[in-house]
């Protein structure tokens, strides 16, 4: 059902959006603390790293080893362009999602002809040829030294990004932005073609769907999703390292979708937050994080079997409908429904 | 631990509490850390945890004997010194994020930078953005100070850096090369800019002094490769007089032990920028004598009774011999000790920048009466670039032979003009 132009579930987006955007921006104002400024640009940053991620790995079944490659690309391509003296920032950022996603093309190409496990590593030895670039190409990427000199911050439209409020209010606008866009994607029909593709490719095939080019759709978008949280990172610590494209960047991704689930949309943002919170805190007392790290994953792989917020969605379902006389609401379009028993039907979400 | 006054101790329970408010300043209490602080905070971004760990637990012991040993003098105008560290675990982005959490969160009005190269880099923009005084400790990459365009006003860097260790290494292989008659070189180092640039540069050197040296082969074994074998066959079957290798820590451990297998040094002059760390001496469960290495660390040199008595202090703490890093660290402590005392105790870091441009001071491991800290540039001269030969009993190096540091600034000149730094 439509209203007027926008249909109501993207008019509820773009006023959930914006009041995110304002809760954001009033919260350092609220708690002046630079730390919370600082924090919350590394969350933006990994949290889109691992909202593309999970278009891949939760919307269609990829699970990729690789998405870090993507976002050390923004990363590289942004801050090489902002070097250069030559471009705004606005134009350096459209030209690194741009470039990224045409990498992003040719490597997909590859990789979405590939099931399973092969699309995998496949995606892993992709991730890994680029960091092999980044690290041998010193002449241009300062190879394992990274990207040396720091990233100017020319103003745009008189703001000056060198002011660290004025970065964090950029930083959490382009965030929102591309939060929104990775929901009206998952949203759209596109979208259930993708979840149709991940329950059952053969249906789709027979029913006319070009999986492969479906697929490449959302590996590019999903790059170009992640080259913005590279180019966040890249500008917030005024440069660029070959560590961005190394394959436990993408390991940690992964983790924040395991800790925080791949069926409701916003999981990955509820891992990402974990993950951050449980680093940062955990680092400052001991140095065998790692330990300590390893233990709550498995803690919640063991004992939950899902993401946090998954388990929370299921919780609040199971009190809906065991409540007498009510009857279960219609799924939110927050959340896809509970993944169903071993053996159900896949293709719950057609 | 994080947090350190000086000496480690388990987690209090006042430390946990701390650690909740921490995280209160987080997620949202307003900044209230060193409010009312008396220490003067300094922070340490630095690798504690992971394959160089040792870089990092060095670093922090020798921070924690210099803050023990200013403090018990008095302190700075009464107030102490107070160490903050914390891991990057390696990675240049957590080092950006620790040192600002360090600046922002902890207080800290100074930063002792212990980051790797690339680490080192990310924590330099940091400065940039947050002019606090910092002193790189760890980078050896030359252009962190060298190159003009990334000049910081308040960053200095106390360490070694390559292009001192190249014209020394290149001096003292040409003297070898000369004396010994060794022409055909072979050089076996790891793939990965450091390496390629280290090599590159102590060849340069070495055949400026003695052009006779011919370089007959190169291997590049993977940085953290098990196995040289491969490397060492190829070494064998080219058969050349002198090998020089840019492999540290681990690595160097590994090809030192497999090329002893194969008898390599019976016949070749091995010259090693990295052999000369006291922990990767002891490491070497056989080490072959006469192998030609830097000086990273001896407590025997320079022969001063303060560079023993620091020795002595330092394994106290941490259990074994100081390492590279740990006397720059120590030496860095005593850097900013004195800038405090010419500042009156002010932290702000363009205060401390301009006591410490220029500031010379009687450190233990100086070759001379004092080290200096270059005002043009930011660095330190005056540091020991000698080159010695192993021998089986502690400490393991003797028979130093250095090189004046009038050639070595010379030489360090002209290298400035032709990458257009100077």
């Amino acid at each position: 059902m439509r209203s007027g132009l926008l249909s109501p579930g993207l008019l509820r987006d773009v006023a959930f959006a914006i009041a995110a955007l304002a809760l954001l921006l009033v919260l350092p104002m609220a708690f002046p603390a630079p730390a919370l400024r600082d924090f919350l640009i590394y969350f933006f940053a990994y949290g889109l790293l691992a909202m593309s991620l999970n278009l891949l790995v939760g919307l269609t079944g990829l699970v990729s080893f690789g998405h870090a490659a993507y976002f050390a690309t923004g990363a590289y391509a942004f801050g090489l362009l902002m070097q250069t003296g030559r471009v705004s920032i606005p134009l350096a950022m459209l030209a690194a999602v741009g470039g990224t996603a045409l990498v992003a093309l040719v490597i997909g190409a590859i990789c979405v002809r590939l099931k399973e496990i092969y699309f995998s590593f496949i995606t892993l030895a992709f991730q890994m040829f680029i960091h092999s670039v980044i690290v041998t190409w010193v002449s241009l990427t300062g190879g394992d030294q990274g990207l040396r000199g720091g990233i100017p911050r020319p103003p745009i439209l008189g703001l000056d990004l060198n002011d660290a409020r004025v970065l964090y209010g950029a930083c959490a606008a382009v965030f929102v932005l591309c939060i929104l866009a990775m929901r009206q994607v998952s949203q759209s029909p596109f979208g259930y073609t993708l979840r149709m593709i991940r329950d059952n490719p053969a249906r789709a095939n027979f029913l006319g769907v070009d999986v492969t080019a479906m697929k490449l759709g959302i590996f590019v978008f999903a790059a170009a999703m992640a080259s913005v949280g590279g180019l966040i990172l890249a500008l917030f610590v005024s440069g660029a390292y070959p560590e961005f494209a190394f394959w436990t960047t993408s390991g940690e991704a992964i983790f924040m979708i395991m800790l925080g689930g791949t069926t409701i949309f916003l999981g990955p943002l509820v891992g990402t937050l974990l993950l951050q919170t449980l680093n940062h805190f955990v680092t400052i007392y001991t140095e065998h994080h790692g330990l300590v790290l390893g233990t709550v994953i498995l803690v919640i792989v063991l004992g939950l079997r899902r993401g946090l917020a998954d388990v929370v969605y299921d919780w609040l379902q199971g009190r809906r409908t065991t409540r007498p006389n009510t009857p279960a609401g219609p799924t939110p379009e927050g959340a896809e429904p509970a993944p169903l028993p071993d053996g159900a039907l896949k293709s719950r979400i057609v | 631990m994080g947090t350190n006054t000086v000496s480690s101790r388990a987690p209090s329970r006042r430390q946990v509490l701390g650690g909740l408010a921490a995280g209160a300043a987080v997620t949202g209490f307003p900044h209230v850390a060193g409010a009312q602080a008396k220490a003067i905070r300094v922070g340490m971004p630095t690798i504690l945890s992971g394959r160089v760990a040792i870089l990092g637990t060095s670093s922090r012991a020798a921070a924690q004997l210099a803050f023990r040993q200013i403090n018990e003098a008095g302190g700075i105008n009464g107030r102490t010194l107070e160490l903050i560290d914390r891991d990057s675990k390696g990675r240049p982005d957590e080092a950006a994020k620790v040192t600002r959490d360090l600046i922002n969160n902890d207080g800290c009005e100074i930063i002792i930078d212990g980051e790797a190269s690339s680490g080192a880099f990310a924590v330099h923009e940091v400065i940039r953005d947050l002019p606090v005084l910092c002193l790189h400790t760890c980078s050896e990459t030359s252009s962190l100070s060298a190159d003009p365009k990334l000049h910081v006003k308040t960053a200095f860097r106390c360490a070694r850096q390559g292009i001192h260790d190249a014209v020394a290494g290149g001096t003292y292989a040409a003297r070898n090369a000369k004396a010994k008659g060794l022409k055909r070189w072979m050089t076996c180092s790891p793939d990965y800019a450091y390496g390629r640039d280290n090599t590159a540069e102590f060849l340069e050197f070495a055949k400026m002094f003695e052009p006779s040296i011919e370089t007959v082969d190169q291997v590049w074994p993977k940085l953290f490769a098990p196995d040289y074998t491969e490397s060492i066959t190829k070494i064998l079957q080219t058969k050349p007089q002198a090998v020089y290798s840019a492999l540290w820590g681990g690595d160097l451990v590994a090809f030192i032990e497999q090329s002893n297998l194969y008898r390599l040094f019976n016949s070749i002059t091995m010259f090693s920028g990295g052999l000369g760390d006291p922990p990767v001496l002891t490491a070497i469960k056989q080490l072959p004598p006469g192998l030609n290495t830097a000086y990273r660390y001896n407590r025997n040199y320079p022969a001063k009774p303060a560079n023993a008595a620091f020795a002595d202090a330092f394994a106290k703490i941490a259990g074994h011999e100081p390492t590279n890093w740990a006397w720059q660290v120590y030496l860095g402590c005593l850097f900013i000790a004195e800038a405090l005392k010419r500042t009156n105790g002010r932290t702000e870091g363009t205060a401390l920048a301009g006591a410490l441009k220029g500031m010379s001071i009687a450190a233990p491991f100086a070759v001379g009466d004092t080290i200096t800290m270059r005002d043009s540039d930011h660095t330190i001269i005056g540091y020991p670039v000698a080159w010695g030969r192993t021998v089986p009993k502690a400490p393991f190096v003797e028979d130093f032979s250095d090189v004046g540091w009038g050639k070595i600034v010379e030489l360090e000149t002209q290298w400035k003009k032709s990458k257009g730094y100077a």
